[in-house]
């Protein structure tokens, strides 16, 4: 997170004194005082909880940032005007999160994009001998291995395992993976840390308790908050590619897509291959766009040649 | 008899009716206005600006008194005491007129006379007897405030037993005086009488005078007090006056001992209650508990359309929570957005004896009932530049905070000028400062008021002049 372009959020010195004190996110919270103004009653009736927000080193201690604005025109007066029917749906705190969040990153974040076309067949044929060689032990799912190829990718090439600050550019040691999980409540991105350490088995199995967690809402704060790259996976849905939003104060995320049948040619012949799209959204601050590609070039050998990432 | 239609009705048009009638109109609703007897109501005709004009002439009296020690050498002087109380009268008479200004400057139409509910969304107004107006209304605000509280046996008579009202207007300074209860009102009379050379005894039945302020505050009120000739009598109740007839002679029970005391005149201020009756409730879901109208936070009784604000409704009895009632009630009910129901500890309260007592917030001793761990800090009038060279050294402002928040508990204050810094707290309270901010505002120099920052610097160990 950049901690540059903020808005102000309205909240007496009491509420955001307590609010630090209960690690509740200020930004998260409707006010009841005079204009939207947070007071202490917003911060002790119990409805603050503590935010879910990744932090990490790099992230300002106080992120003043108001509730997103429609674009302009709000769309409840809009609505109102010509007469549409609607259903209310309240925000709760995990919207208001992920919208204030996000709006954020794509305001303040300058985002770039790389899309590599990765040939799957032999990831494939691997993920099915060992599934069948698990006797039911375990299944590995395609995004198990693209969440080790990220890793691993990120640990051979640790430029694009970054995060910008003002002052300088944090290159994390680790590879610890945010895995974008929908939730009946909305997104949330588990981590699976130092992934580069760990074995497929080991990152799927993570994968699984994190997800099902977080499905029930019973995540602890650490287990979704920090992580240094993320990987959102819409393929399960036949999305052939996306752009993703970075979630910040990461650099990169990639978008995964579905693997598709296609023809392609090798050595002067047709032939039939299955075909998966990934796209790198990278923030150019931190990562330029050589860098991204050189990733992606990396976390390609990887995804094709998956034996390799037993080296 | 005129039968009108409007938005609103308030009845009574003391500091809570006329404000909010006036917020209303503003709001564009159609409002009317029905008193009884003065528009201003107590606060303007017969309690708080009255009683600031006697005191401001009692002020003046001690300064002659002591203009000695300014270097003025003054041979004679003496008051027209009659005067005194006309000019009262005056400024009382100027600012009702005020009043009724403002209301027909914002259209606002006022009847003459008692305003009673007859009926759901209706009020019906007397005057001498006879009805003079119907008026409808979707809503109907009481503000009918209070009166001063009468014991048994020792019920005023007007002549030798005053209340408020008696006491403001006598025809002659009486020699010697019994106050029976010490708290605002009691003690400002006490303050005005004895300043002006009577001999004056207060008699409170709680331990100490101004029972309500702080206890440190209390006690230094005692001593100025005391210093300044009044006889205190506390945890004592006068049991029986037996009146002469010029004087009265009171007994006084306190410690199991009776003493007695001649004195001319005595003032009853021993509280007071709402004016509750008469007005048509007892037909409607409006609850009345010991005198005052029972509402909700948004002033609304359990009738619906008909809301109570101010004194009718009970403590504290002050014209400023009435008006700010008023407001919000108005705001309310016109469906205004960001309105909030009124804090109750961020009302200040100031009592103008000499020296002046004024707070904000909980008592050191209310704050440690409700389990806060605290932080106090104290600054003395002698510390101060200003009040030195004032001549005005006696005095304290005592600060309270939340020590595991640093939230602004309450603030307390006795000495000159302290019912006009008082606001400063208000201020800081309501917009929920910490003592951070309190020590990073610039206080100006040389002013009384720095000693508001020394104070709540003191409360973290860092008062620089003391």
């Amino acid at each position: 997170m950049t901690g540059q372009t903020q808005e102000r959020i309205f909240a007496t010195p009491l509420a955001r004194r307590l609010a630090a004190e209960k690690g509740v996110d200020l930004a998260t919270l409707k006010g009841s005082g005079p204009r939207g103004r947070i007071v202490k009653a917003d911060i002790t009736s119990g409805a603050a909880t503590p935010a879910h927000r990744p932090s990490s080193q790099s992230t300002p201690p106080q992120k003043p940032a108001s509730a997103p604005a429609s674009g302009g025109i709000d769309a409840k007066q809009l609505a109102d005007a010509l007469g549409m029917s609607y259903t209310e749906i309240p925000n709760d705190n995990v919207r208001r999160t992920i919208a204030r969040r996000l709006l954020e990153s794509k305001q303040t974040v300058p985002h770039f994009y790389l899309t590599v076309e990765c040939r799957i067949d032999t990831l494939l044929a691997t993920r099915k001998d060992i599934n069948d060689k698990a006797n039911g032990a375990y299944k590995l799912s395609v995004n198990d291995f693209v969440i080790k190829a990220c890793a691993n990718a990120l640990h051979a090439y640790p430029k694009a395992n970054v995060a910008w600050t003002d002052s300088a550019i944090l290159q994390f040691a680790h590879a610890d993976i945010s895995v974008a999980v929908a939730t009946p409540n909305g997104l949330i991105t588990p981590i699976v840390k130092k992934a580069e350490t760990k074995g497929l088995r080991q990152i799927s199995e993570e994968v699984k308790d994190l997800a099902g967690r977080a499905r029930e809402g019973k995540l602890k704060p650490e287990e979704f908050q920090g992580g240094t790259f993320s990987v959102s996976n819409l393929g399960m849905y036949g999305v052939p590619e996306f752009g993703a939003i970075i979630n910040p104060p990461q650099s990169c995320i990639l978008a995964v897509g579905a693997g598709e049948e296609k023809p392609y040619v090798d050595g002067g012949e047709i032939k039939i291959g299955t075909f998966m799209k990934c796209t790198l959204s990278v923030d150019h601050r931190a990562v330029d766009g050589a860098v991204g590609a050189a990733y992606l070039q990396i976390l390609r050998q990887y995804i094709e040649n998956p034996i390799s990432m037993l080296l | 008899m005129s039968e009108e239609k409007f938005d609103l009705v308030v009845i009574g048009g003391g500091p809570g009716g006329y404000v909010a009638a006036i917020r209303a109109a503003q709001l564009g609703m159609k409002t009317a206005l029905v008193e009884s007897a003065h528009l201003g109501g107590i606060c303007l005709n017969w309690g708080c600006i009255p009683t600031k004009a006697l005191l401001r002439c009692s002020e003046i009296n001690h300064l002659l008194n002591h203009a000695g020690q300014y270097g003025f050498k003054i041979n004679d002087f003496s008051f027209d005491f009659k005067k005194v109380i006309e000019r009262s009268r005056g400024v009382a008479k100027q600012l009702s007129g005020g009043v009724q200004h403002l209301l027909k400057k914002n259209k606002i139409a006022v009847f003459d006379g008692f305003g009673k509910i007859a009926g759901s969304k209706s009020v019906a107004v007397e005057k001498d007897g006879k009805a003079v107006a119907s008026l409808r209304a979707e809503h109907i605000i009481i503000a009918t405030g209070a009166r001063a509280r009468s014991l048994p046996g020792l019920e005023p008579d007007g002549k030798l037993v005053w209340t408020y009202k008696e006491a403001m207007v006598p025809d002659a300074m009486p020699k010697s005086l019994l106050v029976v209860g010490s708290g605002a009102i009691g003690i400002e009379f006490a303050s005005f009488y004895r300043n002006m050379g009577a001999d004056v005894t207060v008699v409170e039945i709680m331990d100490r005078v101004l029972p309500v302020e702080d206890e440190e505050i209390s006690a230094f009120a005692r001593k100025q007090f005391e210093k300044q000739g009044m006889k205190i009598r506390t945890g004592a109740k006068v049991v029986k006056l037996d009146k002469g007839t010029n004087d009265v002679t009171a007994h006084i029970e306190s410690g199991g001992k009776t003493e007695t005391v001649k004195i001319d005149r005595v003032i009853m201020a021993v509280g007071i209650v709402g004016n509750s009756e008469n007005l048509g409730l007892e037909k409607t879901k409006v609850k009345i508990d010991r005198g005052h109208i029972v509402t909700d936070e948004w002033s609304r009784t359990d009738e619906p359309g008909i809301y109570a604000i101010g004194d009718v409704t009970g403590a504290p009895w002050l014209a400023h929570k009435a008006s700010h009632e008023g407001v919000i009630c108005v705001e309310r009910i016109a469906g205004q957005k960001d309105v909030h129901p009124l804090d109750k500890s961020n009302i200040p309260g100031c009592t103008y004896c000499m020296p002046q007592v004024a707070s904000v917030g909980l008592t050191e001793k209310a704050a440690k009932e409700r389990g806060y761990e605290l932080k106090v800090g104290r600054f003395p009038f002698m510390g101060n530049g200003k009040a030195i060279a004032m001549g005005e050294p006696e005095g304290m402002v005592k600060t309270i905070f939340d020590a595991k928040t640093g939230a602004l508990l309450g603030a307390h204050m006795i000495g000159a000028e302290v019912t006009e810094m008082i606001q400063g707290f208000g201020i800081a309270k309501t917009l929920e400062t910490t003592e951070v901010e309190l020590m990073h505002t610039v206080f100006a120099h040389p002013s009384l008021s720095e000693m508001m920052h020394e104070s709540v610097l003191d409360a973290y160990g860092r008062a620089i002049h003391f």
